[in-house]
């Protein structure tokens, strides 16, 4: 088996993978919290909605 | 979430300052206690695919493909990564970034499946097509995979150009190493699921909104 | 007797009435026969192909060039069924899914057979090999069952996507790589470069287990997918 890097020399190699993972799962993590936040507008939009139904309709 | 993020944390701490180095490979060996766990879970994730295609396709209720939309994506993430550490790792230890063995290969024809079956969720006419295409993609490409494995494998034993040396990633591994690797494997399973279970909560979430609006519009039609 | 017929006949009819189509226009063959020329130039020009190192592009040329043609040919296997709404008459006739299936299958087996015969002989002759040995026509036939059998299913959900064009080569080739390894491997064995050590025998026998699996797998996904 060739050894090209000394054991110290290949650290950038380790930080490079860590670095990358985390930033991957973290950009996955924001996209779907970005998701999350549509749903949640969504969500109220439709809760408004339908309170201002009942109410045109009490008042009918 | 919360504890997923704390045990990773950990896991970080045990990969960097607790786990021995390893003599010959040095620090960049330390890859292997995310690659190994991370590619452990991408096939984990593409048979919850395939449960979940074809559940999907005997049941036909929407949870079932939630659970193997999210998985896919889960599933293609984790390879994605696996693909991308693998390398880094290859380079300074086997001098190439890449080369054409079966586990590598497989890996990368799988990746391109199960990104194929994204692709075509997102290219459906609607969505309970794209969920029923897709569920035939999960069910054909988790029974291709060991036919691929055999291929590719049997191929690279007659072409064999570049001869790797006994530095596996699962070489022989000191006892703490073993320890860490497990431990790694534990939060990264843990991470997985709690992804897994927000992504599938979040869609079915969706779906109850799409039928609410749905009978909100109907409603709305009616009153005028 | 019967049963056999009764299973069998409604296949040849499908089957028939894609051939029937197929011989008025002609352009599936004919146009993935000269794709596949073409395709050979290309591949001429980009390797620099010559008498040392054609026993060992050969294969490789010849599977590119049969695996790029047979995607453009399944590609329109279902393209005017779609457009024509022909599908919809196909699905409400007493005929089953499977039989659907099948017919489908063999007329798509019958068109890409029919360009890797007419072809063989032109790369016979452009590389130089004996296009007749008994194991190269049982890689072909091996090969062209496992690409029809995938590819007729999913040419039938790629149809149906937004972009079919794209769907079609992204979803088909990744699944039908083991045929592609074990094709090229047995040609290579037959054409006699040397390479292959194991021979040729192991190569067919992977794709033959290839063909039976998704010989039974496709059919019963396609009947759950023409369910509505």
């Amino acid at each position: 088996m060739i050894i090209l890097a000394a054991p110290a020399g290949n650290i950038p190699y380790l930080f490079a993978a860590f670095i990358i993972c985390w930033a991957v799962f973290f950009g996955y993590v924001f996209f779907t919290s970005r998701q999350q936040r549509e749903l949640d507008r969504r969500m109220t939009e439709l809760r408004e909605g339908l309170e201002r139904e009942g109410r045109s309709r009490e008042g009918s | 979430m919360a504890a997923a993020g704390l045990l990773m944390l950990a896991n970080t701490y045990l990969i960097f300052m607790w786990a021995p180095t390893e003599a010959t490979l040095g620090h960049v060996q330390r890859i292997l206690y995310i690659h190994v766990p991370m590619a452990w879970l991408a096939f984990f994730a593409f048979f919850v695919v395939f449960v979940g295609s074809v559940m999907y396709l005997w049941k036909r209720q929407r949870r079932w493909d939630a659970l193997a939309s999210s998985a896919a994506e889960l599933g293609v993430l984790f390879t994605t990564l696996v693909l991308i550490t693998g390398p880094i790792w290859a380079k300074p230890v086997w001098g190439v970034w890449w080369t054409w063995d079966a586990r590598l290969t497989t890996t990368l024809v799988l990746w391109l499946i199960y990104v194929g079956y994204l692709m075509l969720r997102s290219y459906g006419v609607n969505r309970s097509q794209g969920a029923l295409y897709s569920a035939v993609l999960g069910i054909v490409g988790f029974v291709d995979v060991p036919i691929v494995y055999f291929a590719v494998d049997w191929w690279r034993t007659q072409h064999q150009r570049l001869v790797i040396g006994g530095a596996t990633l699962e070489g022989n591994l000191h006892p703490d190493m073993r320890t860490t690797l497990f431990f790694s494997l534990a939060s990264f399973t843990l991470l997985f699921l709690v992804l897994l279970w927000q992504r599938v909560s979040m869609k079915r979430t969706e779906t109850e909104l799409e039928a609410l609006e749905g009978s909100q519009e109907l409603m709305g039609g009616r009153s005028v | 007797m019967r049963g056999v017929k009764g299973l069998l006949w409604p296949v040849f009819l499908v089957a028939r009435k894609d051939l029937l189509v197929e011989f008025r226009s002609r352009e599936v063959v004919i146009g993935s026969a000269v794709f596949a020329v073409t395709l050979v130039v290309i591949f001429n020009f980009a390797l620099n192909i010559t008498p040392e190192t054609v026993d060992i592009l050969a294969p490789g040329v010849l599977w590119a060039a049969f695996s790029f043609a047979g995607v453009l040919a399944m590609s329109r296997a279902f393209v005017t069924e779609k457009d024509q709404g022909s599908l919809e008459g196909l699905l409400l006739t007493p005929v089953s899914r499977d039989s659907i299936y099948f017919g489908k299958m063999l007329a798509l087996f019958i068109f890409m057979t029919a360009v890797e015969a007419a072809l063989l002989p032109v790369f016979a002759v452009l590389f130089d090999f004996s296009a007749f040995s008994p194991t190269l026509v049982g890689a072909v036939l091996l090969a062209t069952l496992g690409f029809a059998a995938v590819g007729t299913l999913f040419s039938a959900v790629a149809v149906n996507t937004r972009s079919r064009e794209i769907m079609l080569p992204i979803l088909f080739f990744p699944v039908v790589s083991p045929v592609i390894i074990g094709a090229v491997e047995a040609t290579t064995g037959a054409i006699g470069a040397g390479v292959s050590a194991a021979g040729p025998g192991r190569w067919l026998q992977l794709m033959a287990v290839f063909d039976a699996v998704f010989l039974v797998l496709c059919p019963w996904l396609f009947s759950l997918i023409m369910e509505e």
